[in-house]
Order: C-alpha cells, then structure tokens, then sequence
C-alpha cells in the first residue's frame, strides 16, 4: 500500500509518520503516536469528543484527514498545560465540578481553550453556541457552561493567563 | 511529611475535589478503550441482518482463511452457554435461530481490527425467515409466534412469572380496588407511551481477556459491576468463580448499560481458543443496536378521586417492549408496582406490569429503571386531573403527599419523607404563583426512588508514614461517589486529609466484594463499608493504647510504632426494608430502601407555529438526605436531569422494518449545551435512617420526573397533553 509521509507538530514536538492516504487525523494520533487522550466516541464528527486544535482552530479529528494537518501544529488536552500548570480552562473543569467520568472532556476542554482565544470572556450563550459540537453525557452541562464563563472571567483578569 | 492527625476533621459535605479530576483534564485518564496488552487480537462480532428467523447455515471457510485470522467461533462451535442473571433465554451466539436484527452469529479473532471486521463479512449466513413481532400488541395477540418456542424449558429466578411471550408478569394488590373506583366520584382513564432510549455512554462497551498461566481467565473491563459480572462469565460460561478475575478499567460512562456480560463472555472464548489476549470494542452503531437500552412503555392509567381531589385509588397495567431476551427486565418491570403510584396517599392500588418479548434488540437497565415510563403516566395524568378539578397542580400534590409513618404501596412504612419541602422548595423557585407569559408554561413533577441494598466492603491501610489507602470493590463510574464521596468519609473517620488517601478499587481480586456501581447505591452503602472499616482501625488504635498507655496517640504513629502497615476492615449490607409480601407478585424489589424525594418544576416556550419546545429554566429538587459533596451530587442532578429531558423532547431509539432506524449519534438526538438550560439544582437533607451521616442515594433520582414536568409545562403554555414521548413539536401540533 502506498504510505503518505506527513510531519506536524503534536503539543509542540515535531512529528513525522508514513500513513495511508485518507487516514484519520485521530486514528493517526491514537494509534501511530500514542496520544491517547483524543477519544473516540461516534467516529462520525458528532459528539466532539476527539476534538483538537490544528493551528489553534478545534476540529473533530476522527473525520478530519491526517494529510490536512500537513505542516501544522497540532494540540490535544495533553497539550494545553505548561508543566505542572493547568490551562485556566483546564482548573476551571476542576473547581466547579464540570467532570465526571470525563470522556468528553479532553474535547471540551481544547474547544473550550479556543473558544477563550477568540473571545476571551464569553458570555453563558457565547459559550452554549461555540460548545455545541461537543456532547457530553454525565454533566447536563451546567457546570461545564459555569467552568468555562469562570475561565474566561480569570483570563480578563489576568494578562498573562 | 505533616501530621495528618493535624488536618482539619471535616471534608463531608464540602466540595473537595475528586482524586482524578487533573488526570482527566489532562487527558492522562485510563479509559478501557486506552487498555492495551502485549499480543492482543481483535474482535468483531457479525450479527444477523434479519430480524426473525432460523439459521439454516453459517458458513465460515472464507472467513478462517483470510491471513491474520486466528478463530472463528460460531454457537454451534460452543457449549450452551445462555445468559441472562433472570432467566437464561440468550445464547450468546445464536444457535438455530435469531430473534432480532443485530443479534451475535459468529466473533471473529484476528491480527488487527480491520481483518477481523473484513473476516466476519466473509461469514456467509442463511436464514428461513419468521413471522417477526414488533410490538407489544403483536406479541399478545392469541395467534402471535412464540418467540421462545422452548421457554419452559430454560431456567429462571423462582420470582419470574412468566407464559409465552410474557417474559415477567409483576403485580401489585391492595385494598378494595374495583369497591373504590364503583363509588369514586370521579374516574380518569388514560393511555401513555414512551420510547426505547439508549444509555449512550461516550465510551462504548469495551473488554480485553486473556488466559493465565495457571488457567485461570484475566477480564479488564469498563464495567459497572466486576463481581457481578465476574459471576455472569462463571455461569454463562460454565467457568469456576475462582479462576476468574475481573478488573475495572476507567469509565466513560454507563448509567445502567453495563452492569451485565456484554463483550466479556466473546473475548473469553477468543482468548481460550487463540491463547492470546482479545480486545473487543463495539462501534457506536453496535451500541445502538445491540446493547441494552431502556425498553419502551404503554402505560393504562385509571385514577379514582374524590370531587375535591383527595387521591382514592389507582388501577395500570403496564406494557413494556422488552425485546428478544431478557437481561434485567424481568427485574425493572417490577419497579413499576413501587414507582407508578408515586410519593402519594392510597387507600388502593392494582398495578399489573407485563415484560413482553417482541423481535428488538433485549432492553436492560438505565438510569431509574422502569421508572421513567410510569411516572411519566402518573404524573401527566395528575395535572390532568387538577385540570378538570379546577385545582393547583401543586396544591393536589400538598394534598395528597405522603408524609412520615404513611405507608408505600406495598405497605412499607415510611421515614425521612421530604415531598412537601421539594415541591415547595421547587415552587418557589420557578415562581409557581407568577403566570408565564404567551406561549410560556410551567409545570412541575415528584418522584420517589429507592437507595438500592447489597453488600459493600472496604479495607484501609494506614502506613507508616501515614499515608492511607482505601481499597474498596466499588466501581468509580464517575459520578465521584469513590474519589471523592469515600474518600471523604474516610478523612472524616481518621482525621486525615483527603491528601493523604490513594483509593484502589473495583477489582475482583485485588479489592474486597462490592455489589456495584448501580441502584444509586454506592455512596451509601460502600461508604458504610469505609466508616466500619475506620471504627476496625480505631478499635486498633485504643487497644494498643490501652495495652501501652501514652505511646500511640495517632494511627499513623502507631503504625509507625508497631512497624507495620495497619489494616482496618469493614462490611456492610443495608438491612431489608420490611413490607406487606402478600401485595405483590412477581417483583425482585418489594420495598424501596432508605427512600428519596423529588419535585422538578420547569419554564417552556413553544412555538405556536411549529409546536417546538423550548425550554427556558429548569429546577431540580433532590432530597440527597445528607451533603457529601455539594458540588458532585448537584453534578449528578444535573446529569440525570439533561437525560430525562433528552427523553422528554429528543431521543427516539426508533425501529422501522425491524432494525433501528437512527444507530448514530447524528440521527439518534442526544441534548447538546445549546438545547438546555442550566439547571437550577437545591439540595434538601432530610437524614436517611441507615445512609452515612444520613445520606441517600443520589445518582438515578433527576431521569425520572423531567419528561412529566415538562409535558405539564407544554400544556400550561398552550392547553395541549401529549401523551407520547418525546414530546415533539409534531406531536404537539396533532394533540390541538
């Protein structure tokens, strides 16, 4: 079979692999590198659980081609905090209870990050609207939409976050 | 490291945060789906593309041929290995005939997932097709099919009451029934459905076996209940107790759909077959199709009042769609003879609740078994009659409450009643007394559930350093209740920091029996277990100070003494809830334990041109007895709440020619964050008798009275009662 050399970045570390043409971006991350906190949960882009970040723009990655993320930087959840930092979207999913069995959340929480780096204090509907690609099951959402409109409140706050 | 003894002594009912909830916001969580072990093949399953048939022929050569496949088992290649725990109906590979469309007729092992999914395409299968029954009205009918020809003969629990095609004939009788509704002055007769529903767990089924050098089998699985399912594979598999081991793997949710064997018992025959390890994970169209969803209802309502709306008697019967086999049915069917009457005063009930097999995929447990179907009916019907009574819906519900020592349905006597609180607590939040706008309605709805029994076990090790473990057989499904409920139970009966305790759990042969994450039970009973298990460490502690008074003061410095590890036990079985036996029939659960209390109240908007339903605010009020953790148990009314609104207005598991229409996540509507409000959720403590620190059961409860309470609410906004969920805005535009 005809294999495809791609290079990307995952969470800042360089990446090359030779896949099959029309590979999933998740299965790539999954299987070939190993970055298991992408989930797999409809494998057909409807429940944002595999969501990641390419170039900072969250896609689902279970129907996105591997060959698109040619280039580019990827993030996952892994990737979101600086050492033993947590993203303010990352320690927002923990202080207000937005996580149970969390299968959902590594996709949550890197749509939820971009949501905040384009619109750095969303409103509770801003957050509804952008968060909508991702279902989760265990929350009712309630303090998942709480989390991410406290993360944005501590962004404006704060500069550097 | 600091004194733990120093910490301050109270965690229980604070929101301490659960012990892995950085792993999971970091993506670093062990889901089962994330298990891998050296050597492993993959599974697939094939399954019958017909819904009702006998199997004339199933032919594998094509499929053993295929490069990299190492087994193909098909049911006349194994024992006759049936479960279910009630009655053994389902073979686990279909052997002279299939009974609906996605039933197992042959699993495949191979090298990766795609050969194995290639191979068991290459299955050739024929079939004689049957008649196929796809309802209820079908299955009863005198010259209906039988769909289990042979069902005398299988076995089933003593308590299943079963004939033909009823699979479970529950029953519930007392006082004068008939005597009540002749001199009632007024009667109300109405018939409700409700649809199949599915658990829908992000993380689908998902388990990997091996066989141990010493023979024994090694099942890593994301299941809700390890030992239970522990004695499923002995039984179905006709395996000894002791040469299995299960062990839990993370959870990506369950909610009820993965308390009984479901891919366990193929990777077993796989991996004795190949000596390999064998991972099967079904798709989300397996899922959907084949795993054990909520069964669907028609519920026959009769309802005897006084004219001033003083609750008499209620007589239902109960259908529920159950499907080809029979999982837990038999057992959910009986909830309804406790559910259906609800948290109210009778002088009279007759409740007869039929499980009726039909040509479907076998429903099972979720969230409130039973319950959502028949307080669905009670409850819709209740404001109906308010409605023709010209009283309050909320005053008939005041009225009629039960209250402490009334006595329940089967005659148990009541305690810890809240019912009052919740409704006023709800009422005031939803500002019942202020009139919603144009198209705007409210509505509210009660419920009553169980804290389900059986037994919980814990040990805590206390080192040296004074580091604590906690091991316990209780399943995190992740609800917090084991890491963050027990582990604050157990900081509390120490006097420790939460810090300071690892938890090790749900592993049959690492951690000591508990019953399972189900029944909204594990809080309560495992954290019993914890709270004995702590009074066994400080009876340790008192001896050792009593034999050698002024050298140990603290666990940790005795430990540190005796230089050993300490090690504190404790069991604990709730006891059973005394009721009147002679009213019921057919029922496992007689009685529900340590009851809960709840009221919903909601706003909705529908569009007077499209009927669509929108709902604005939602209150839920849930006697949880005792905090543990705020914020974890208004996570899990939340939680429920959303699914029972998914229910009331979105999901459809919807059979059409025999094969469920919508097995994906695109057709099958699941509520996203942009079609709910946040929901408003107030905590009530009214002490349990036997729960921790009062404590009860708080997971199941918020599924169960959302579909009602917003069916009353979609009436008040435009005088129009659907009497069939989910409430669409079709169905909403027919019912004018």
């Amino acid at each position: 079979m005809n294999l495809t050399p791609l290079r990307f970045t995952v969470n800042g570390k360089p990446c090359a692999v030779e896949v099959p043409p029309g590979s999933y971006l998740l299965d790539v991350l999954r299987d070939n590198l190993g970055q298991l906190e992408v989930k797999e949960a409809c494998d057909e882009g409807e429940c944002g659980a595999c969501t990641v970040l390419v170039d900072g723009e969250p896609v689902d990655s279970c129907i996105y081609f591997c060959a698109q993320a040619q280039r580019r930087a990827v993030t996952t959840a892994a990737g979101l905090a600086e050492g033993d930092t947590l993203h303010p979207v990352q320690q927002a999913f923990v202080d207000h209870g937005a996580v149970q069995c969390g299968f959902c959340t590594p996709g949550f929480v890197v749509a939820a990050a971009a949501l905040l780096d384009e619109n750095p204090s969303p409103t509770e509907a801003e957050v509804r609207t952008a968060l909508a690609g991702n279902l989760c099951r265990c929350t009712g959402y309630t303090n998942i939409v709480r989390a991410v409109v406290a993360a944005g409140e501590r962004a404006t706050e704060d500069p550097i976050a | 490291m600091p004194e733990p003894e120093c910490e301050d002594r109270r965690h229980v009912g604070r929101p301490v945060v659960r012990g892995d909830a950085i792993a999971k916001v970091t993506g670093q969580f062990e889901y089962g789906v994330d298990v891998s072990k050296p050597g492993m093949l993959h599974a697939k399953v094939r399954r019958s593309e017909i819904q009702h048939g006998l199997l004339r022929r199933v032919d594998v050569t094509a499929a053993k041929a295929m490069n990299g496949v190492h087994a193909v088992l098909t049911g006349g290649d194994i024992g006759d290995f049936r479960a279910s725990r009630f009655v053994r109906d389902e073979p686990i590979l279909a052997k002279d005939r299939v009974r609906y469309h996605g039933e197992p007729v042959a699993v495949v092992a191979a090298e990766t997932p795609a050969i194995a999914e290639a191979a068991a395409a290459l299955i050739e299968v024929d079939y004689e097709p049957l008649p196929a029954v796809n309802s209820v009205t079908d299955a009863l009918a005198p010259d209906a099919p039988l769909l289990h020809p042979d069902w005398e003969s299988y076995w089933a629990a003593p308590v299943v009451r079963r004939s033909g095609n009823i699979l479970n004939h529950a029953s519930l009788q007392r006082g004068d029934v008939d005597g009540i509704f002749a001199g009632a002055a007024r009667v109300f007769e109405d018939t409700y459905v409700t649809q199949m529903v599915h658990q829908a767990s992000l993380e689908g089924r998902v388990a990997i076996a091996e066989v141990e050098p010493g023979g024994g089998v090694h099942v890593t699985s994301s299941h809700q209940y390890p030992f239970g399912l522990r004695q499923d594979l002995s039984d179905i598999l006709h395996l000894p107790l002791e040469s299995i081991r299960v062990s839990a793997t993370g959870h990506g949710g369950g909610f009820g759909g993965k308390l009984y064997a479901g891919v366990e018992p193929y990777c077993v025959l796989l991996a004795q077959h190949t000596g390999r390890p064998v991972r099967l994970a079904y798709t989300r169209e397996e899922e959907l199709i084949a795993t054990s969803p909520r069964m669907g209802a028609t519920v026959h309502l009769r309802t005897a009042v006084d004219a001033s709306g003083r609750l008499l008697a209620r007589d239902a019967t109960v259908h529920y769609d159950c499907g080809a086999y029979s999982e837990s049915s038999p057992v959910v069917v009986g909830i309804a003879l406790l559910a259906l009457p609800g948290p109210y005063r009778w002088e009279a009930l007759r409740v007869n609740s039929y499980a009726v097999y039909t040509n479907k995929a076998n429903c099972g447990s979720f969230r409130g078994p039973g319950a959502p179907q028949v307080v669905f009916a009670g409850e819709s019907q209740l404001d109906q009659i308010a409605g023709e009574l010209g009283v309050d819906p909320l005053r008939l519900r005041l009225d009629n409450a039960v209250r402490d020592g009334d006595l329940g349905p089967t005659g148990q006597v009541l305690t810890g009643v809240s019912l009052t609180e919740t409704l006023h607590r709800a009422a005031d939040a939803i500002g019942w007394t202020e009139k919603a706008g144009a198209n705007r309605g409210k509505g509210l709805a009660c419920c009553w559930w169980t804290t389900t029994g059986g037994p919980s076990s814990a040990e805590i090790r206390v080192g040296g350093d004074g580091n604590v473990v906690l091991v316990t057989g209780a399943t995190e499904i992740g609800t917090g209740a084991v890491e963050a409920g027990l582990v604050q139970i157990c900081a509390d009966e120490l006097g420790v920091s939460p810090d300071v305790i690892s938890v090790r759990s749900a592993d049959t042969a690492t951690t000591p029996y508990d019953m399972g994450a189900q029944g909204s039970r594990t809080l309560f009973q495992a954290g019993n277990a914890v709270i004995s298990a702590a009074a066994d460490l400080r009876s340790q502690l008192l001896a050792a100070t009593a034999a050698d008074p002024g050298t140990a003061t603290s666990l940790a410095g005795l430990a540190r003494l005796t230089g050993k590890e300490l090690v504190g036990t404790g069991t604990y079985t709730a006891p059973p809830t005394a009721f009147d036996e002679s009213t019921v029939a057919g029922a496992a659960l007689g009685a529900f334990n340590d009851p809960s209390f709840s009221t919903h109240a909601c706003e909705v908007q529908v569009d007077p041109d499209t009927g669509e339903v929108r709902l604005e605010r939602y209150v839920a009020v849930q006697d949880v007895g005792r905090v543990i953790n705020p914020t974890y148990a208004a996570g899990q009314i939340s939680g429920g709440a959303v699914q029972g609104i998914g229910q009331a207005l979105f999901e459809d598991l919807h059979y059409h020619d025999g094969r469920v229409a919508n097995p994906n996540f695109t057709d099958y509507k699941l509520p996203t964050i942009a079609d709910v409000p946040p929901v408003e959720t107030i905590l009530v403590e009214q002490p349990s008798i036997h729960g921790p620190y009062g404590a009860k059961g708080v997971g199941e409860p918020s599924i169960i009275p959302a579909a009602p309470a917003i069916a009353n609410a979609v009436a008040d906004a435009v005088g129009v009662r659907v009497r069939e969920l989910p409430i669409t805005g079709e169905r909403v535009m027919r019912a004018q």
